[in-house]
């Protein structure tokens, strides 16, 4: 038997993307392998949150394509649906639902998108909010957990539908800074087992650690892509060294 | 204050109380159900409904109660419609309590942050699971208080519906101090019942604000 040849997982051909008059993404070509971690950095208003909200079409691009395993995001409903459950996302403001319960955080989605019955659904979701270290909430409420809990009860939600791929969106940057090493633990737990994920994040500790290559935006342009280590240490860009320059002080 | 003739009065005024608070009810229910679909349809991207429902509750509110109880009760028939007293007012303090319930939802869906529509749109539920299992319970408990408001209002508002001679409990009072001339008597225990049906109904609308608040608004 002959392995089929590697196809990226999720490609980024020559998206462009308009705010009115705005133009926020321009040319943005890009591609990840299957179990790739790639970490997304930039300065405000670079275009990177409108850049990962395009992978699961929370923004539509108006310029060019984008194909997740093989399944090109236009405006049939059928294709968004589609990608949508092969995509997990994990907001910086958690936006977890309110009005239910930890566990019903976790059931919503598997049972009504997925059509899953409830004593099944609430297997998985214990399964996951145990990954996440936090099972003893699961009858609690939102409002009732830390910053650093609810993010990783977003991120259980996300996984019970049974993601190929993560996209987190400054996941840390809503939190107190003694909650942020439990969530990017948790990512660290995830990436280690093999999902594939696109953060963005400034969390620089976390991508040398993580990820396999690092992106970097700068007013809606990809302007260098390279691993951590060369990012970091070594960057070829000037506007990259100026970042970084701000980034560490 | 003569409290035997009230007692004697008593089973008239326990008629129109009844008489009260079926119409009440009725015109509770109807107004929501209005006020639903109207919040619905200004939801939309459509604009023209937008304008529609927003017309609707301008009017509504921009005209005298009075004046819509006649319309609807006079004006009607010539349209065709001709309702009996008692569905004239079901309509009339329906459709005035419509008007401030579309307002309250507004205010209700205006605090269901714009998070939740992404979180819901990445995982993947459809538009119509994401606005009952989200939208609506949350814009629910966050406007449960001034729906509570209006609704207290339409009891007491359904006292003007005497105008058409609808025999609830203020028109029963009206009518008997015309001929016994009891009006301390009569005024003051009707305003001690509609303090009675008032006091229950907020009773009732704090157990479920606290019922419905669970911890999640408070921290
Ligand atoms: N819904 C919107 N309508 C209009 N303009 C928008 C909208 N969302 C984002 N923008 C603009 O698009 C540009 C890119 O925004 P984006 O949020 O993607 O940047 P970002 O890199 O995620 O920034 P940050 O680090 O602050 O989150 C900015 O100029 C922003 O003002
Ligand atoms: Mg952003």
């Amino acid at each position: 038997m002959v392995d089929a040849v590697v196809e990226p997982f999720l490609q980024m051909n020559g998206v462009g993307k308009w705010f009115g008059n705005l133009q926020v993404l321009h040319d943005v070509t890009f591609s990840v392998k299957k179990s790739e971690k790639i970490v997304v950095c930039g300065p405000s208003g670079s275009g990177k949150s409108t850049m990962i909200r395009c992978i699961n079409r929370l923004e539509k691009h108006q310029m060019g394509q984008i194909h997740v395993n093989g399944i090109e995001l236009t405006d049939q409903k059928k294709n968004i649906d589609r990608v949508r459950q092969e995509v997990g996302m994990v907001f910086q403001n958690f936006n977890l639902y309110p009005h239910l319960t930890i566990l019903e955080n976790c059931t919503i989605a598997p049972r009504w998108v997925k059509g899953i019955g409830r004593k099944e659904a609430e297997d998985i979701a214990l399964r996951f909010l145990e990954r996440v270290r936090i099972p003893e909430k699961a009858h609690f409420y939102p409002s009732q957990l830390s910053g650093g809990q609810q993010q990783r009860v977003a991120i259980a939600r996300s996984l019970c539908m049974n993601p190929k791929v993560m996209l987190f969106d400054e996941p840390t940057s809503a939190l107190d800074p003694e909650l942020v090493r439990e969530v990017l633990e948790t990512m660290a737990q995830l990436a280690a087992d093999g999902m594939t994920m696109i953060c963005v994040t400034h969390e620089m500790g976390f991508a040398r650690q993580v990820a396999d290559r690092v992106i970097f935006m700068d007013e809606g342009k990809i302007v260098e892509v390279a691993s951590p280590d060369e990012f970091f240490d070594d960057p070829k860009e000037s506007r990259t060294r100026r970042f970084l320059k701000q980034i560490l002080y | 204050m003569d409290f035997n003739y009230i007692a004697l009065a008593l089973p008239d005024l326990l008629r129109g109380v009844r008489m009260t608070l079926v119409v009440s009810a009725l015109a509770i229910l109807i107004s929501l159900a209005i006020a639903i679909v109207g919040a619905f349809l200004r939801s939309l991207p459509f604009k023209p409904l937008h304008y529609l429902v927003t017309g609707y509750v301008e009017f509504i509110r921009g005209t005298p109660y009075l004046v819509q109880i006649f319309f609807i009760f006079y004006g009607f028939p010539t349209i065709g419609l001709t309702l009996s007293v008692f569905w004239s007012g079901v309509m009339a303090l329906g459709i005035w309590a419509s008007a401030y319930h579309i307002e309250n939802l507004r205010a209700g869906l205006a605090a269901v942050g714009n998070g939740m529509r992404d979180a819901s749109a990445s995982l993947g539920l459809k538009p119509l699971h994401h606005g009952l299992f989200v939208v609506f319970p949350i814009a629910l408990r966050a406007a449960l208080p001034s729906i509570m408001n209006t609704i207290v209002s339409t009891i007491k508002n359904s006292a003007y519906l005497q105008a058409i001679g609808l025999i609830e409990l203020t028109y029963v009072a009206v009518e008997k101090i015309s001929y016994e001339f009891r009006a301390v008597e009569m005024f003051a225990s009707i305003c001690v019942i509609y303090l009675a049906c008032i006091f229950t109904v907020s009773g009732l609308g704090h157990v479920l604000e606290r019922r419905l608040k669970r911890p999640y608004l408070g921290r």
